[in-house]
């Protein structure tokens, strides 16, 4: 009898840790999830191509706004507000039907009218027309891409106000929105995808990696930003984190094309001198992949193949070939600490191979040290986006790996750009933030997210 | 100069040497309390900098003691210890532990110098410290100059060096304070003196390594390439140098400094053979030393001036003083020259010079009484020449007549006719003779009645010549020797004034002397001339000449050194040029011939007040 009811007291503890574990793990409405991001944009539009480009304001952006595609986990392009497209042979006109019922944040219905708009003002040499509840899109060449380029959060659907305050047909609509300092987002009780469990979002903008840090530790913020050097830290303090795939490509950036044969030994040198190795070791602390591509290895396959490796000799060598060398100002973002490391290392590894390099936060320099997002999983739509930053844009697309090869080689043979690392995003939450994911191209969703013990 | 004015020039430049004699020695003397009192504030200024640079040096020493035993360097030492050391965790460590202990320069370095963790070059990580060698024997000692390597430049340094003792591969902390502007700054410097630190970062002299806290004040612009000759020498001479850098034209800009070469750690481990780092100036303003120096030497410019009056005034008192008796005494010296026998000077005190007054008085009173008695015998033995002159003279035409008288007698007692005869022709010899002795008694009154000169405007060689041409056919005359007359005229001799009848009369008489003195002929010679504004005429013959002492007696009235003759041509010829204002002497020798000479002044103005007294009379 007695070892009855002690086995019957065991099964009846097991049996209500196990529905308490399930009511922890049931989503629950309400809530305000307050996060930090180091990007401070001053608007809002997700066509404004004068704001610096970042994971942050685009995972900010799909919070307010749809694109009419979207991709999954896998790179698969899947319907959003559009739920069906055709395009004739050869990908020159795209037709894609809009969803129904689905309404701007503002009330408004949205229209093939509104789409097309919004799609012009981003892309103003884009032939976007309609048709009833179709938009259509023509192009003089053919365009494979376009899904990807459709998917990207600069295409997002918005109607633009005067209030600098677009309205997207997103799962939160903004309540509060100072520029560069704080957005102030609440969930839309009518999105065509469903009310999002948490009420609001709080979005702290401008703090440093540090100070993200140090505000989750104080309870202030639920989900920050962190560094790539600091992940292992972050993980050895127990932390909860989530790191992407190498998804951001660390580079040197020339402002001018090659002038000289003189110059163009020198940049050999300098890409030979760059110890990678080291700098990854101790200033990333292990974190992100040496690179000498300009597209990560698990986005084209072949990244292995281009060397990382520093060869001061063969950087002396080229070096030795120039009589006369200039003074190089090697630029760098001074809001960024790390990036001062990282020029700092880099004139000094450039120093040893006879390069002269003066680091300078100054706008205006000969190289810049730049942390490039790349846009998209799809890497013709990277690559593309890279060429065009660095001014040496791609020609003719096609669409084998060998041609995506053989594009990368030559723009890298332009030596307008030095590959030097391609880094993960990182994020950390509190435990109560549940549900949320992030995918291996660095954008994350919230809209399925719930806090647990939530304050209504 | 007189007496007076070289008395006031000594006085004067008594008082200037002795204004300047102390004006040097205070200006000496304040240049060496200046000096001494620079080496002095240099010295402490040193000795302040090698303390505050011994304390710098102790704290720094006791910070790196201080980190190379805290935890967190134990830990890092601990793990690079351990299987699987990783130095990559610490690369911020150097930098956190340098601002915690406030340090400018904080470096890891593992056992083989590799760099750990670099505070003021983070990106230097994993390269190898180029001084580990020398610095890591310097492992627990004191402090030490060193040169640090940064990224765009290099900086200077107090360092020490430590080992944590963890573990068998130690980790070498070394950690040191920028010796710049701040460290400089802190030291208490007195007024006018300032320290410079050049940092000897190349074989050149560079303005930029130089560190001037004062540099950056409102002062004068000081050019930094005015130290390069110091540094220089310093860099020659590898020892302690001084030397003056003159900032501008103005003396109170130079400044002189005192410049130290500072050393970093040698192979034995002391700062002797070490490496040249860094050169301390220690300066010291010229400006106080030179603003006194120029008061001083303007205090003795007005003191001196100021001095030279009084001197000038006391010495003109003092002198006037001095010379008035002496003065007094040289104006009677004169008038007893001019034959004032007479005359006394008053006599002050009983000084030397009073007794040179009383010695004086009775000099010119003994003179006087001399000359008195002199006249005395010279007016005895005047008349007893002019009685022997005159008993000679009349004697003469006295004889005739007594014996012309006494033929009479005796013809008037012979007989009656012949009494008549001799009557007659003694008649004629008494006439003679009394005109004889008219003539001589006319003589005598004329010399006794000397007109005074007619002056008027005369040539005098046109005199000369007049008297040569008139003694021309006596020159020449049958019977006796035959003379030569030569006339020696000066040319554009000036016009004189004098009468000329009494100078042709003088003139004649030195001719007739001359051609008594040549009784076997001979030459004479009239000549003119001028000297010293005076009209010369000399008379000179060939004759038998004179002796000395007729020489002296030659112008005394009634002496003649010939047979006949009254003695009173030359006293004639005296009388007639001293009444013209002139002068007569006689240069002679026996044998060789006698000259005549004759100054006489143009005395114009005397021709100018007589022609103005005329005037006045006409006028009248």
């Amino acid at each position: 009898m007695r070892l009855f009811v002690w086995r019957w007291f065991a099964v009846s503890s097991v049996i209500v840790a196990a529905l308490a574990g399930r009511a922890e793990t049931r989503p629950q409405y309400g809530g305000v999830l307050h996060v930090a991001t180091r990007a401070a944009p001053m608007s809002l539009d997700p066509a404004d191509g004068a704001q610096p480009d970042s994971f942050a304001r685009r995972n900010l952006t799909m919070l307010m706004f749809d694109t009419l595609v979207t991709t999954d986990d896998s790179g698969r392009i899947q319907p959003s507000l559009a739920t069906s497209w055709q395009t004739l042979p050869g990908s020159q006109r795209w037709q894609f039907r809009l969803r129904r019922q689905v309404k701007f944040n503002d009330g408004a219905a949205l229209t093939a009218e509104s789409v097309a708009a919004s799609l012009r003002t981003a892309n103003p040499s884009w032939n976007v027309t309609t048709d009833e509840d179709s938009v259509i899109i023509d192009w003089d060449n053919s365009n494979p891409d376009l899904l990807a380029e459709l998917s990207l959060s600069r295409n997002a659907i918005a109607k633009r106000t005067a209030d600098n305050k677009p309205s997207g047909t997103g799962p939160f609509h903004i309540v509060d929105w100072q520029p560069g300092k704080k957005l102030a987002l609440a969930a839309e009780e009518n999105c065509w995808r469903g009310r999002p469990f948490l009420d609001a979002i709080e979005i702290e903008m401008g703090r440093s990696f540090r100070d993200q840090m140090t505000a989750l530790e104080l309870g202030k913020a639920d989900f920050v930003e962190v560094a790539p050097e600091q992940t292992h830290r972050v993980t050895q303090a127990g932390r909860r984190l989530a790191t992407s795939s190498p998804v951001e490509l660390l580079a040197l950036v020339f402002a001018r094309d090659v002038a000289s044969p003189d110059e163009k030994l020198l940049r050999e040198a300098l890409t030979w001198s760059v110890d990678r190795a080291s700098i990854r070791n101790v200033l990333l602390q292990g974190a992100g992949q040496s690179a000498a591509s300009i597209l990560p290895n698990w986005m084209s396959g072949y990244g292995f193949v281009f060397p990382t490796d520093a060869d001061l000799p063969r950087a002396r060598q080229a070096r030795a070939q120039v009589r006369s060398i200039p003074t190089w100002t090697l630029g760098y973002d001074g809001s960024d600490p790390l990036a001062h490391f990282f020029a700092e290392r880099i004139a000094l590894n450039a120093k040893d191979a006879g390069l002269l390099l003066q680091p300078t936060p100054a706008p205006k320099a000969d190289l810049r040290l730049l942390r490039i997002p790349l846009q998209s999983p799809d890497p013709w739509v990277a690559l593309a986006d890279v060429a065009n930053l660095v001014g040496s844009p791609l020609g003719k697309k096609k669409g084998g790996v060998e041609d995506l090869y053989a594009s990368e080689v030559a723009l890298l043979a332009t030596q307008r750009v030095i590959p030097l690392f391609h880094l993960p995003v990182s994020y950390a939450s509190t435990s109560s933030l549940k549900n949320w994911s992030l995918r291996p191209d660095g954008s994350w969703s919230l809209a399925d997210a719930w806090m647990a013990n939530a304050r209504q | 100069m007189t007496f007076r004015r070289k008395l006031l020039a000594v006085f004067a430049l008594t008082v200037v040497l002795s204004v300047g004699a102390v004006a040097w020695l205070v200006l000496a003397l304040t240049r060496n309390a200046f000096e001494n009192a620079e080496n002095q504030r240099t010295g402490a200024l040193v000795s302040q900098f090698q303390r505050e640079f011994s304390r710098r040096g102790d704290d720094v020493t006791r910070q790196v003691e201080v980190i190379a035993v805290s935890d967190p360097v134990s830990r890092m030492a601990t793990a690079l210890n351990g299987t699987s050391p990783n130095s990559a965790d610490y690369f911020e460590l150097a930098k956190s532990m340098a601002d915690s202990h406030q340090l400018d320069f904080l470096e890891f370095l593992d056992e083989h110098g590799t760099i750990i963790s670099s505070a003021q070059w983070p990106a230097k990580f994993g390269y190898p410290e180029p001084a580990f060698d020398s610095v890591s024997a310097l492992k627990g000692q004191s402090a030490f100059l060193k040169r640090e390597e940064l990224q765009d430049s290099a900086a200077l340094g107090l360092f020490a060096v430590q080992a944590t003792g963890v573990g068998e591969q130690p980790v070498y902390v070394i950690g040191g304070r920028r010796l710049d502007k701040n460290f400089l700054s802190a030291l208490d410097l007195p007024a006018d003196m300032r320290v410079v630190l050049y940092q000897n970062r190349s074989g050149h002299f560079s303005p930029d390594s130089l560190l001037d806290p004062s540099a950056a004040g409102t002062g004068p612009t000081r050019p930094a390439e005015k130290f390069a000759p110091l540094i220089e020498a310093v860099r020659q001479s590898n020892q302690e140098t001084t030397g003056t850098v003159a900032w501008s034209s103005d003396a109170a800009d130079e400044e002189v400094f005192h410049a130290i070469p500072l050393r970093g750690a040698g192979k034995d481990r002391s700062s002797q053979d070490g490496p040249l780092l860094a050169i301390l100036l220690v300066g010291n303003s010229r400006r106080s030393y030179i603003e006194l120096k120029r008061r001083i030497r303007a205090s003795a410019l007005l003191g001196g001036g100021g001095g030279m009056v009084l001197a000038i005034l006391l010495s003109s008192w003092a002198a006037a003083r001095v010379t008035r008796p002496v003065e007094q005494l040289a104006r009677a010296a004169q008038d007893v020259t001019a034959g004032h026998w007479d005359t006394r000077v008053e006599v002050h005190g009983s000084d030397e010079v009073g007794q040179l007054a009383e010695s004086f008085n009775r000099m010119t009173a003994e003179l006087a009484a001399q000359r008195e008695r002199l006249v005395q015998t010279e007016r005895v033995a005047a008349w007893r020449e002019l009685a022997r002159r005159l008993a000679h003279e009349l004697k003469n035409p006295l004889f005739p007549l007594q014996i012309t008288v006494e033929n009479l007698m005796r013809a008037r007692a012979q007989s009656a006719e012949q009494f008549d005869e001799v009557f007659r022709e003694s008649s004629t010899t008494l006439l003679a003779e009394i005109s004889n002795l008219k003539a001589i008694i006319g003589r005598f009154s004329e010399f006794s009645k000397m007109p005074p000169p007619q002056l008027q405007a005369v040539q005098l060689n046109e005199i000369l010549c007049g008297v040569a041409k008139l003694f021309q056919a006596q020159f020449q005359a049958p019977g006796r020797a035959p003379i030569t007359c030569k006339l020696e005229l000066a040319e554009n001799l000036k016009t004189i004034a004098a009468d000329p009848d009494l100078l042709h009369r003088a003139l004649s008489n030195l001719v007739l002397n001359a051609m008594d003195a040549m009784p076997n002929g001979g030459t004479l010679t009239l000549s003119t001339h001028r000297d010293a504004g005076k009209v010369i005429v000399d008379v000179a013959d060939t004759g038998t000449g004179l002796t000395r002492e007729e020489c002296e007696r030659i112008f005394t009235p009634y002496y003649t050194s010939k047979q006949y003759g009254t003695g009173l041509g030359l006293a004639i010829v005296q009388s007639v040029v001293s009444d013209h204002g002139g002068r007569i002497s006689v240069q002679s020798e026996p044998g060789r011939g006698t000259t005549f000479v004759i100054e006489l002044t143009d005395n114009l103005e005397a021709l100018q007040k007589v022609g103005a007294a005329q005037h006045a009379v006409d006028n009248a």
